[in-house]
């Protein structure tokens, strides 16, 4: 419970100074903000131009369709708001600068990965929590069970961003030279714009099981559509939690392989 | 013209200097039309037309914006920003080097070689997926193709090279070019075909240079477009490259006057 405390101050000055750091240019922070609601606009364009010219896509309606985009962009948004370190880790490692990171007494992992918080993303995830709750109104026939197994997934799809977080972390220790494996993740995920079930197999499966970006943003709007059975919503938590498990065991490794160069 | 070679020799260098980094971009690459053409191909699985566009049409689209993008979106120009920033500008300022003539050399590299990998990436997609794709015989559309990519080369260049010019007044260059990324996502036509965008958009992506990096080139080859709107197409762009050059050179000549090699 101390550590939880003594953590979660350290979360928030960190984060207060990113925030600070972040607003010090106005206008710049102006350009991205307006260049995330850009693209979340345009690809919902794109959407709305495909449902004028058919009722369904792989068997979901426009509402549910926009329903797992923005179930999407609500977990990949919460991710970049938290782990925005991450894009920042490579540097840190070539020039040294991580010596002064391990040295300090807090958790190195916790220090890389949430030491940076991004204020932009928190006013995204306003826009995208209201649209969210727009979507479900027009969808209807929302049950409690639903809305229990929606959360306990995103939390499940949380989980499974921060363990592909911390692959990124262990990646750049091991190598060295990979400068966008992050960006390589975000290539990756933005196959769950649309529910991954629409792509033929074997992309289905590995979407699901290789690379769980399925379970990460398909599987709780599935759940909070009623489309997955308990066994299902289930076997999600578990294998979300075992990917978490191996990625923490990855970056333990790459700690052992960290050479400290140019320091 | 020796120079001209060096300079490509050594950006190859540079770029292959860290092999795995350079590998997994390829990756990125691959995998950043991958999501497109599965999207579309999922897309097709309950219809056999889309917005007039058989499955057959749209995965040579999707394939084609592939190629054409990797030769004319690979730009080694977007790093001017950094090189005004950090004063490495003076570098090449104090050689017998035309600026523009050694990122026309970097630039030449950069296409090159993404270009080797581009059509081996592709070559293997379409064994692995198998696509039923388009092949346009016709020499005269060919040749017209060829012409649309070098448009959409040149201004794509001077466009690049604006944004990294931005470095002369902006201590940040990213934002802005982060939101032209977006925008510029959108209207060359890099995820779909812009005609399937409803029509008020549709002419806004024409009057726009974008469309002239993938969209037009790629229709051209298609043969979807009539030779009265071809020449039309190259007027538009021919102009763009005018006023992208002259945009280019004003900012270059302004942008020395305020240069102070910051950082050297």
């Amino acid at each position: 419970m101390k550590d939880i405390k003594r953590y979660l101050s350290l979360w928030l000055k960190l984060t207060n100074q990113s925030f600070m750091r972040e607003f010090l240019d106005r206008w710049n922070a102006g350009m991205f903000l307006f260049g995330k609601l850009l693209r979340f606009g345009f690809f919902t364009i794109f959407l709305f131009a495909l449902f004028a010219k058919t009722s369904d896509i792989g068997g979901y309606t426009r509402y549910q369709m926009v329903f797992f985009f923005l179930t999407f962009n609500l977990l990949d948004t919460t991710a970049q708001l938290f782990y925005r370190e991450v894009y920042r880790f490579r540097p840190m490692v070539v020039s040294g600068d991580f010596d002064l990171v391990l040295t300090k007494p807090m958790s190195a992992l916790f220090r890389v990965l949430a030491g940076g918080a991004d204020p932009l993303d928190l006013y995204m995830l306003f826009l995208y929590a209201g649209l969210l709750v727009y979507v479900i109104m027009q969808l209807g026939a929302v049950t409690a069970v639903g809305v229990m197994a929606y959360l306990a997934l995103l939390v499940n799809g949380l989980i499974i961003a921060t363990g592909f977080h911390i692959l990124v972390l262990a990646l750049a220790i091991v190598t060295t030279e990979v400068d966008h494996a992050i960006m390589i993740y975000r290539d990756l995920t933005m196959m769950g714009r649309v529910p991954t079930d629409i792509y033929h197999q074997p992309i289905r499966a590995i979407l699901t099981f290789v690379l769980p970006v399925g379970l990460m943003m398909t599987v709780p709007a599935k759940a909070f559509l009623g489309l997955l059975s308990p066994w299902t919503v289930a076997l999600s938590l578990v294998l979300g939690f075992l990917f978490f498990v191996l990625c923490h065991k990855a970056w333990r490794y790459a700690l052992t392989r960290y050479s400290s160069a140019s320091s | 013209m020796s120079v001209f070679f060096h300079i490509i020799r050594i950006t190859w260098q540079e770029m292959l200097e860290y092999r795995l980094n350079f590998v997994l971009w390829r990756v990125r690459f691959v995998l950043q039309r991958l999501v497109v053409y599965f999207l579309w191909w999922a897309l097709f699985s309950t219809q056999t037309t889309f917005f007039d566009y058989t499955q057959s049409a749209i995965l040579t689209y999707v394939l084609l914006v592939s190629i054409v993008a990797t030769f004319v979106t690979g730009t080694k120009a977007y790093g001017v920003g950094e090189l005004i920033t950090q004063g490495g500008l003076s570098n090449i300022l104090i050689r017998p080097l035309n600026f523009f003539s050694v990122y026309i050399a970097r630039d030449t590299a950069d296409k090159l070689l993404n270009l080797l990998f581009g059509i081996v990436e592709i070559a293997l997609l379409i064994m692995l997926l198998r696509p039923n794709v388009f092949f346009q015989a016709n020499g005269a559309i060919l040749i017209a193709t060829m012409a649309a990519i070098a448009i959409g080369i040149a201004i794509y260049f001077c466009y690049a090279m604006m944004h990294g010019l931005l470095a002369f007044w902006l201590p940040d260059v990213w934002a802005p070019r982060f939101l032209s990324f977006v925008i510029m996502e959108f209207f060359t036509g890099a995820l779909f075909p812009l005609d399937i965008l409803p029509k008020p958009l549709f002419t806004l992506a024409q009057l726009l240079p974008f469309q002239y990096f993938m969209y037009f080139p790629v229709k051209v080859y298609l043969g979807q477009m009539a030779w009265p709107q071809i020449i039309t197409g190259f007027a538009g762009g021919v102009a763009w490259i005018i006023v992208f050059l002259c945009g280019m050179i004003l900012m270059w000549k302004r942008g020395l006057r305020v240069y102070t090699s910051e950082g050297r």
